[in-house]
């Protein structure tokens, strides 16, 4: 019963959420909305590589290739066909989807540390490529001249809710994955890859699936972000920030968790602002910062933080747990059940038992 | 009628190792056979090949008549052939539950309520249904062993291969463990391998000796354990010299 009843709190929670978020641009300034949109374009990202280092036992180091060729996609279609830059925006994560599927069947040969290593040279590659294609702006980056396309009241309450949107989807869809078939398959592969496909999972399929939706989402998120700044270069697409930025977010909010990152994301965007805003610290001193942390959490609390906040709140929130269908439940007598509500899923070699 | 499962001239060498060499047998449903053979007789490596891990050099693995050929292992678990290790490979962060019932997913290729159901089915039929909410990774190695048998019936397996699950156990720990496989053998063909004499006497219809991958003796268990064959290469001496 308690576990309904946390399950319909979270669901209110997330409806008010969603209101609030629909109604934030008539609320907050544009200064507020920029700095929100940011930080829930960084959740869907770091909730793609929770999906894929939490529950697809992928570390991919080079998820910043989706970031910035979601953005290049976004930024070459709009201004090749002279649309405003919201109408091509499906284009990037089918981009980013369609490399990814490609970029699988090489990368899958490689495995843990050789896997992190080959995405992040990829990753490389393919920005050296870009800021060598002048069609693309070369080093310098281009502009978003088809921008002015959008009226400009509402470019940036567009970009709000286009952001607030990726970002519940990263977190809901990222749900209705992991509840379903191919979910239960991955938490397999992740747990034990020779035992998974023992007892008929299909290791390559699930891991496959996981890569190509979090390449996507990633793209996404990357377009939306540099949509916003209007501007975008190769040093900034393909940055490897962005990969350990959302490293860093999962790995403080917990990792294999889906509310993990949403914690991750709000401390790691708390620290940078009280860093940077409110002490008037130069840019590097928050990452060192946050570095800190993230290595204070690995050292001290390997599952992040949410599992203690989950402890205080009590229940079972965004869950992914399978428990017997209530009726069979009571024939079988099953009182155990207990032990799954107070334990996470932890998903980094670091952490295995 | 084909056998269920039909092995014929299994060879595979990795360089100057041979671990399998003309190793041919065959089984029906409901017998056991037990596998026995020093360290680096191949054993282990015979498993590799049925279950799809490793590939053969040459030979033929048939199920109900199908040559499995190079059939990945994944397949291999949904047709039926399912191992259970020797250290257990539970899914440490999944509950004992959502252990079996990702067997009766994917190996069965159940869902929904059959799946539940058939996943508990399962768990009581194994013992563990007073822990289907205990992660995996917490439980003790007996129960460990059970939840490895439990995922294999699960999978809807047809051929269980069990590889030395009595090792580490305790002697009743054992005996129970005996029970449950003896009670398995009537709906599954089973290939055991294991160090214990007793526990395969009290199951096995027929023993394998195993011996730098070749099966070099197979026949009744008490014949086998007997003979001075099974003695001279466990003991490393021609048991001649004794007397």
């Amino acid at each position: 019963m308690t576990r309904d009843r946390h399950a319909y709190r979270a669901w209110a929670i997330a409806a008010l959420g969603v209101l609030a978020l629909a109604a934030a641009p008539w609320v907050i300034g544009e200064g507020a909305q920029r700095f929100l949109s940011e930080a829930m374009l960084m959740l869907a990202m770091a909730q793609m590589w929770n999906l894929l280092a939490g529950y697809a036992g992928l570390v991919s180091m080079g998820q910043q290739v989706f970031v910035g060729l979601g953005a290049y996609c976004l930024f070459f279609a709009s201004i090749s066909l002279k649309v405003a830059p919201f109408w091509v925006l499906p284009l990037a994560p089918l981009l980013c989807a369609a490399v990814a599927a490609i970029v699988a069947l090489f990368m899958f040969r490689l495995r843990e540390a050789y896997f992190a290593i080959g995405t992040w040279v990829f990753s490389e590659v393919v920005s050296l490529l870009v800021s060598k294609t002048e069609r693309l702006g070369g080093e310098r980056g281009i502009g978003l001249p088809t921008a002015r396309l959008v009226d400009p009241r509402w470019l940036e309450p567009l970009t709000f809710w286009l952001s607030a949107a990726i970002a519940v989807a990263s977190v809901f869809g990222t749900y209705a994955l992991l509840r379903s078939r191919v979910g239960l398959g991955l938490m397999t592969v992740r747990d034990n890859e020779v035992a998974a496909a023992g007892i008929g999972v299909d290791v390559w399929r699930n891991r496959f699936i996981a890569f190509v939706v979090a390449a996507a989402g990633c793209g996404l998120a990357g377009a939306v972000n540099f949509t916003a700044t209007l501007y975008v270069a190769p040093g900034f697409a393909f940055d490897p920030n962005w990969v350990v930025a959302m490293m860093i977010i999962v790995i403080i909010g917990g990792i294999g968790t889906l509310e993990g990152p949403i914690l991750g994301v709000i401390i790691y965007f708390a620290l940078r602002e009280a860093l940077t805003v409110v002490f008037g610290l130069s840019a590097g001193w928050y990452l060192i910062g946050l570095g800190l942390v993230a290595i204070a959490a690995i050292l001290f609390e390997p599952d992040g933080l949410w599992p203690l906040v989950r402890g205080r709140l009590g229940g079972d929130w965004l869950s992914v747990r399978r428990e017997p269908p209530a009726p069979l439940r009571m024939t079988a007598a099953a009182p155990a059940a207990a032990d799954a509500a107070t334990s996470s899923p932890r998903g980094l070699g670091a952490t295995r038992e | 009628m084909p056998a269920l499962l039909e092995v014929a001239g299994l060879r595979k060498r990795f360089g100057a190792i041979v671990v399998a060499d003309d190793v041919t047998f065959s089984l029906e449903s409901g017998q056991c056979l037990g596998m026995i053979g020093p360290n680096g007789a191949g054993k282990s490596s015979v498993f590799n090949l049925i279950a799809g891990t490793i590939a053969p050099d040459g030979g033929t693995i048939r199920f109900q008549g199908r040559d499995l050929g190079r059939l990945p292992s994944h397949l291999r678990a949904r047709l039926g052939i399912v191992r259970a290790f020797q250290i257990p490979q539970p899914f440490p962060h999944l509950t004992v539950y959502e252990n079996v019932l990702a067997a009766a997913s994917f190996g069965a290729g159940r869902s929904g309520p059959a799946a539940a159901r058939a996943a508990l089915d399962v768990l009581a039929t194994m013992g563990l249904a007073a822990k289907s909410g205990v992660l995996a990774g917490r439980l003790p190695l007996l129960d460990r062993k059970r939840l490895e048998l439990g995922k294999a019936v699960a999978s809807s397996a047809k051929v269980l291969l069990l590889d030395e699950i009595a090792a580490g156990l305790t002697e009743p720990e054992v005996e129970e463990l005996v029970g449950l496989v003896r009670s398995l053998k009537t709906s599954h063909a089973i290939i055991w391998i294991e160090h214990i004499p007793h526990a395969l006497r009290a199951v096995a219809d027929r023993l394998m000796v195993l011996h730098f991958g070749r099966n070099v003796l197979e026949g009744p268990p008490a014949e086998v354990m007997t003979s001075r064959l099974v003695r001279e290469i466990y003991m490393g001496f021609r048991a001649d010299d004794v007397a």
